[in-house]
């Protein structure tokens, strides 16, 4: 199986993979693309070839209790969003600032486990907001994305929301009393 | 028969492993014109397990129907897992089966007919151990073999439970374990245990009877039959129908054991794949969730067990209450109700 002749190999090396059924190779890239490494795929009188390497990184939980039972490693980190400034002043300066720390977020090594937006933060998950799509692609990375549905309601937001799951104030809590850190920006 | 039949070896996908795509089947059904009547309760509309058309203020007709090919080597055992998988549709809305038809395709040419006759007492045997009568059937010549049953069952139709009414607040059940799926593809290619595999038959055999009776006693608000699309596939159109989101602590998922073992070692059947590519970006993973616990997530289940939503104040009760009346079950709470956020499931 590919899976396990992948284990076989030194990371970055590369395999040649051969099938004649097009699911499976739809099934065999689809498998490759969520462990992060490109498959390269040819066809010649039926026959697919996918080139690939190694995941420099491959998944080796065996018991997901292991790593879920605590939600998440020691490390993890939450961002906590109040409102749509960053920092006190201009105003127009700190939704400048905010927009371009949100956008820094997905460039970071480590990649928060959650973003909780609460108060006027909320806005920024809105649909046409300047963050929006940087939050999405945030949220596409794996991480969490929490909005405070108390805010949302009262800023009358609820069919405006782009990206996100609208939580509440036991499981934000939660979320912030067992975080590693929190970044307040 | 010298050597007993091997079902199994008449096909590639069994059980609700072979439904076609649940994308391409929406694609067709949107160009159908929707049946419309006062009295009907439950329509296609909100993909839910049933059709169910109310007779009077007392009794409300739960109509519906499941078949597929072998999923087992045993004939008379394939013949129960497809009775109890077509009854649980029943079960989902909160009814009580009454009369069921057999559905059956069969070659007389490829298979011998003793085997014919011990997939209908198989289903009889289910049948009888749900209080329903088979009152006949029909029989196509056809290869590989399928077999289920049409089902008629009654509710009250203040107690009829669709897939519709799951509300914010309320906490997530999930009546019986996954992967099967991933057992029968394991045992086909011998990466599964004989114990874990026939855990997995036992399952499948389980009449989804006494989930149904206790999340009517606890007013349980919204629920559906884990089958073919998967915990996820079916959480999916669940949220949708109810007009609500779903959060999901994947750790809490109840696994047949060696299910996850199967999938790690890359024995995913094709089925998941399809559920996978359904589900598309309506279903969040957060980074933690690993690769082989989202494709259980997406395993295709055959006489899966209840998801059901409840008032989170009779949540843990619910599941004591069937843990205590069949320790085997695996019921767990693994989520809760969120309201309608962009995506329908959100899994970490």
């Amino acid at each position: 199986m590919l899976k396990e002749g992948l284990e076989e190999l030194a990371a970055g090396e590369q395999v040649t993979v051969f099938t004649d059924n097009e699911t499976s190779l739809k099934n065999l890239v689809t498998y490759l693309k969520d462990q992060g490494v490109e498959a390269e795929v040819t066809s010649e009188d039926q026959v697919f070839t996918i080139l690939t390497e190694r995941p420099a990184d491959p998944v080796t939980h065996t018991d997901p209790a292991d790593y879920c039972e605590t939600g998440v490693i020691a490390t993890h980190y939450v961002v906590c969003i109040k409102s749509e400034l960053m920092g006190e002043g201009d105003p127009e300066l700190g939704k400048v600032l905010m927009d371009t720390f949100v956008d820094n977020l997905k460039l970071q090594e480590e990649l928060p486990t959650h973003v909780v937006l609460y108060n006027g933060g909320v806005k920024l998950a809105m649909k046409g907001s300047s963050s929006c799509s940087s939050l999405s692609e945030l949220e596409e990375l794996g991480t969490r994305i929490m909005l405070c549905g108390t805010c949302i309601d009262h800023y009358g937001l609820q069919y405006d929301i782009g990206v996100g799951m609208i939580s509440n104030m036991v499981v934000i809590t939660e979320t912030l009393a067992s975080a590693g850190h929190v970044i307040y920006p | 028969m010298d050597q007993p039949f091997d079902l199994l070896s008449t096909i590639e996908n069994g059980g609700c492993s072979s439904k076609l795509p649940a994308g391409l089947l929406a694609e067709v059904l949107r160009e159908f014109p929707l049946a419309s009547d006062p009295n009907l309760l439950v329509d296609v509309n909100t993909h839910d397990d049933a059709g169910v058309y109310k007779l009077n203020g007392e009794t409300a007709l739960i109509f519906t129907t499941d078949f597929f090919p072998p999923i087992c080597s045993d004939p008379f055992e394939f013949g129960e897992i497809a009775a109890a998988n077509a009854l649980s549709d029943v079960y989902a809305m909160g009814g009580k089966p009454l009369m069921a038809l057999n559905l059956m395709m069969f070659s007389r040419e490829q298979i011998p007919m003793e085997v014919f006759g011990e997939i209908l007492k198989g289903g009889n045997h289910k049948a009888r151990e749900a209080g329903t009568l088979i009152v006949g059937g029909h029989t196509l010549d056809d290869h590989p073999p399928k077999y289920g049953l049409a089902v008629i069952g009654t509710v009250h139709p203040d107690q009829l439970i669709t897939n519709a009414g799951a509300k914010p607040g309320d906490q997530l059940v999930l009546t019986k374990r996954i992967g099967t799926g991933a057992l029968v593809s394991g045992q086909k290619n011998g990466l599964t245990l004989w114990d874990n595999y026939r855990k997995a038959l036992d399952q499948m055999k389980h009449l989804n009877t006494y989930g149904a009776g206790v999340a009517v006693r606890f007013g349980v608000s919204g629920m559906t039959d884990v089958t073919g699309f998967g915990l996820a596939g079916h959480a999916l159109k669940m949220a949708r129908a109810s007009q609500v989101s779903f959060r999901i602590q994947t750790a809490k998922i109840p696994l047949l054991p060696g299910a996850y073992e199967v999938f790690e070692k890359g024995s995913i059947p094709g089925a998941a794949f399809r559920n996978l590519e359904f589900t598309g970006d309506q279903v969040h993973f957060t980074r933690e969730v690993d690769y082989s616990l989202k494709m259980l997530c997406h395993d295709a289940q055959t006489s899966g067990g209840l998801l059901m939503s409840v008032n989170p104040d009779h949540a843990s009760n619910l599941v004591e209450e069937i843990n205590r009346h069949d320790p085997d079950s695996g019921a767990q709470l693994i989520g809760e109700v969120v309201p309608e956020s962009p995506r329908a499931l959100y899994l970490e």
